[in-house]
């Protein structure tokens, strides 16, 4: 076999094993304050229909909530260090009177456009547990993923409606900014180093919606008046919804109960 | 390289059959035998669920060694085995091309270093296209088709290859026997992985009843292949224990002893595909049912060569004249 035959062979095997390129680091330094991601986001922008009523309410429950699952961190080392008492996830969280982290939103109702604010909604990954639990933006709105802590993550959205993406941010600081396009509701995201890691990521075509507090509180403010149907939305307990009807100025009351 | 007990090289061929390169020999063998660590610690990768935890291909986090934490660990040390079995394949591949007498042999050594090659951009499309179920079957797949061409390899090199001049007549089917167990093994592989990967494994949630019934109640895409699978389990006892039988009526340890293994290896993979379903798919009986399966082919596969090897064709029925009317004009 000659030479050249040979160190053909040689650069053929190498080619799956070899690396070719660095991380698709997109903005290494931390950036400006992002939004927090619960909404409403700020209000609807200039030109959209919006209004000045209001939908509030509480989302309760009844029943003996399940205790609190104990997630075991020793596959990372860092992320145990950062947890030495031990990481729990309480998935039914009603320990603060009310219901938390309850996506409410108008599901139908709306008329006209809502351009997306440019103003992103951030997505921290903190103590190996992602910052907020529900995360809410608005269609093409952005959304900045960022990695706190001293440890790699990879952010795994698994979205039906909007394109799947897996990337890596294996530094501290490190920042990627995504949009989704089309309302969906909810896109599951994970990391697939830390399989404990998991939130939901709400993409809306409109700003009218939020996420219930840790007393189980939340308001849609900015409505324009209307007959709207609102959904409640929580990653255990599933959906519901409720017709409200509002005038201008007006504050509607629309409260969910959930029964375990 | 020569000169060492056992390794023929020195000697002259006999016939245009080889002389025997133990060293060659066992080159093959230690690389079918990583390639089946290879196997396992792929299946570890799907089990535990960390196909996309390195999210970027071929480095890792942009690193060559990146921190091996969480799913990291799995998918980065698959990537580290898998670099080795193509380095062993290179070199297998090299060296045979420069000893190897018989073409067909320096031909398999290609196509062998062909697929671990083509086996290394599938398992890089898989991760950069996010696990799409046809990339990452076709990536199981070949596993198992590489891992036969390197049996191959390292049978063709033995002494009882070399030692095989003068085949008995195969009078009890063994060749029909084995090769018929290695297709059914390969098209049951073929399914499980199918089922792996569009996530069918506890699509029927009892063994060994399917919801409670002989047949499944409903039939959905993932029951219809996880049901598949069960029948092309029967299947494969059933084409095994075959093979054991006729290797018995031939009276040839060889076979004997390959066979009864074989039989107890399928044994123990229903064991564990029953394990993989009453344990929810834990991580063990799950990769465990992977790697068996895989020895599982690499055992059938080694009988089809053995029996092709040393037992010829059974003459067909012997030709009896047969009178013919003469025709009168």
């Amino acid at each position: 076999m000659s030479m050249r035959t040979t160190l053909a062979v040689l650069a053929l095997v190498g080619l799956p094993f070899a690396g070719c390129g660095g991380p698709k680091e997109e903005t290494p330094p931390p950036g400006p304050a992002a939004t927090s991601a619960a909404g409403p986001a700020g209000g609807a922008p200039a030109g959209a229909t919006t209004g000045s009523a209001s939908i509030s309410g509480k989302i309760s429950f009844e029943g003996t909530a399940p205790a609190p699952e104990k997630i075991k961190t020793s596959a990372d080392p860092k992320c145990q260090a950062m947890h030495p008492q031990g990481l729990e996830r309480q998935t039914i969280d009603a320990g603060g009177g009310g219901l938390k982290d309850v996506f409410v939103y108008v599901k139908s109702g709306l008329s006209g456009t809502y351009p997306a604010p440019t103003e992103p909604v951030l997505l921290d990954q903190k103590g190996c547990m992602y910052q907020p639990h529900i995360i809410t933006v608005q269609a093409g709105q952005p959304l900045k993923i960022r990695n706190s802590d001293d440890t790699l993550h990879n952010i795994h959205p698994r979205p039906t409606a909007n394109p799947e993406f897996n990337i890596g941010q294996p530094r501290q600081g490190m920042e990627s900014t995504k949009t989704f396009d089309k309302q969906e509701i909810m896109i599951p995201v994970g990391c697939d180093v830390h399989p404990w890691m998991r939130s939901y990521i709400a993409v809306v075509g409109h700003p009218f919606f939020s996420v219930s507090k840790d007393d189980g509180t939340y308001e849609i403010k900015g409505l324009p008046a209307g007959d709207y149907e609102i959904e409640a939305w929580h990653e255990k307990l599933k959906t519901q919804t409720q017709k409200v009807t509002v005038k201008d100025g007006e504050k509607a009351k629309a409260d969910f109960s959930y029964k375990s | 390289m020569a000169g060492r007990p056992g390794d023929d090289r020195a000697g002259s061929t006999l016939r245009g059959v080889p002389a025997f390169d133990r060293s060659r020999h066992l080159f093959g063998a230690v690389t079918a035998a990583t390639t089946l660590v290879l196997i396992f610690v792929g299946g570890l990768v799907t089990s535990t669920g960390s196909g996309l935890s390195v999210p970027d291909w071929p480095r890792s986090y942009g690193m060559l060694m990146p921190p091996m934490v969480g799913g990291v660990f799995y998918e980065h040390s698959h990537r580290i085995v898998a670099s080795l079995v193509g380095a062993l394949t290179l070199a297998l591949a090299l060296w045979t091309a420069r000893a190897e007498p018989r073409p067909g042999v320096r031909r398999l050594a290609w196509a062998a270093l062909a697929a671990v090659v083509a086996q290394g951009v599938l398992g890089g499309l898989t991760v950069i296209f996010l696990l799409p179920t046809a990339v990452s079957v076709a990536h199981a797949c070949l596993a198992q088709t590489f891992f036969c061409l390197v049996i191959a390899l390292a049978y063709a090199t033995s002494r009882e290859w070399r030692d095989a001049r003068a085949p008995d007549v195969d009078q009890t089917g063994l060749r029909g026997a084995a090769l018929t167990a290695t297709l059914i093994v390969y098209g049951q592989l073929l399914v499980g992985a199918v089922m792996r990967h569009i996530g069918a494994g506890l699509a029927i949630p009892d063994f060994p009843l399917a919801s409670g019934r002989v047949l499944p109640p409903v039939a959905t895409t993932p029951v219809l292949v996880h049901f598949a699978h069960r029948i092309g389990a029967l299947l494969v006892l059933l084409a095994v224990a075959c093979f054991l039988a006729r290797a018995r009526r031939a009276g040839d340890p060889r076979f004997t002893r390959l066979g009864a293994a074989l039989l107890g290896l399928v044994g123990f993979q229903i064991a564990l595909g029953a394990a993989t379903v009453l344990t929810g798919k834990a991580v063990t009986p799950t990769t465990l049912h992977v790697a068996t399966g895989a020895a599982i082919l690499g055992g059938c596969w080694l009988s089809t060569l053995r029996a092709f090897r040393l037992r010829r064709p059974a003459p067909a029925a012997l030709a009896v004249p047969v009178a013919r009317p003469v025709t009168q004009s």
